[in-house]
């Protein structure tokens, strides 16, 4: 995926065939991230932590229920994607960079959770099961589009103009 | 990193600071983890506080190389709103009372 055009208020890339099936298929798999996976604090000392706990549990339900419209929104628009000779030109707004990058990387963390935390970064080898083998590749592809999109955003100042 | 300096025998003033003096200060921390890319780490604090690329580079370079940075000490409800934030993306943050 490359960076074409960079403005204010839109980030225009050309993609792949293959590299636009990779991102539809890794964005498939959101949400990965249970909302019980994350913990507010582990201080006795703050005042009501379990009802603290179920906002921030419920807060992050709803968030990945907006994510998921969106997704789906997103997934269903064709005319979004135009021919280009080296695949397709696709524009993203910079909020739908914001929430791309949460999304990929909800698979990626998601991902990453389900082969059991792993300290060091695991490779797919022969005879692997397909799960896992599976998973392993989402994080690598989940990484590999949030790298581009960082990228991109980092090419960013503030000068520019769409 | 700065050394500490040798300072007359001077007792230390209790500072009226007034986050201390209404109610416990709380502390926003991040905690380092294999997954999280760091330049993915870097953008989030920038968006979520508002840094320039400097310090949230700064901080998530701390997370990498001791464990853990505290990024912020806030009152209750802001610090909470923050550890919310870094929660969306999938930071791994808590909140902790300020125990200085």
């Amino acid at each position: 995926m490359k960076l074409i055009r960079l403005g204010r208020q839109k980030l225009k890339f050309e993609i792949g065939e293959e590299e636009k099936e990779l991102l539809f298929q890794v964005l498939l798999f959101y949400p990965l991230v249970p909302a019980t996976h994350h913990r507010l604090n582990q201080d006795r000392r703050i005042p009501d932590p379990n009802g603290n706990q179920q906002l921030l549990e419920s807060a992050l339900r709803d968030q990945q229920q907006e994510n998921r419209a969106l997704l789906a929104k997103l997934l269903k628009q064709p005319r979004r994607f135009t021919q280009s000779e080296g695949g397709y030109y696709v524009s993203f707004s910079r909020p739908e960079v914001e929430w791309l990058l949460q999304v990929l990387n909800d698979v990626r963390v998601g991902s990453w959770l389900a082969l059991g935390s792993p300290l060091h970064q695991l490779e797919i080898q022969k005879g692997m099961s397909k799960p896992k083998a599976q998973k392993i590749l989402a994080m690598d592809i989940a990484g590999y589009f949030q790298m581009a999109f960082l990228q991109a955003l980092q090419k960013y100042s503030p000068t520019m103009n769409d | 990193m700065a050394m500490p300096e040798t300072l007359p025998d001077i007792k230390k003033e209790t500072r009226p600071d007034s986050t201390t003096s209404l109610e416990p200060g709380y502390l926003v921390i991040c905690w380092d983890d294999p997954v999280n890319l760091m330049d993915y780490v870097t953008h989030v604090f920038q968006v979520v506080f508002g840094w320039h690329r400097q310090k949230a580079e700064t901080h998530m370079l701390e997370v990498h190389e001791t464990g853990r940075s505290v990024l912020l000490r806030e009152g209750m409800e802001k610090a909470e709103f923050y550890v919310h934030q870094l929660h969306k993306y999938n930071l791994h943050a808590t909140l902790e009372r300020d125990a200085s």
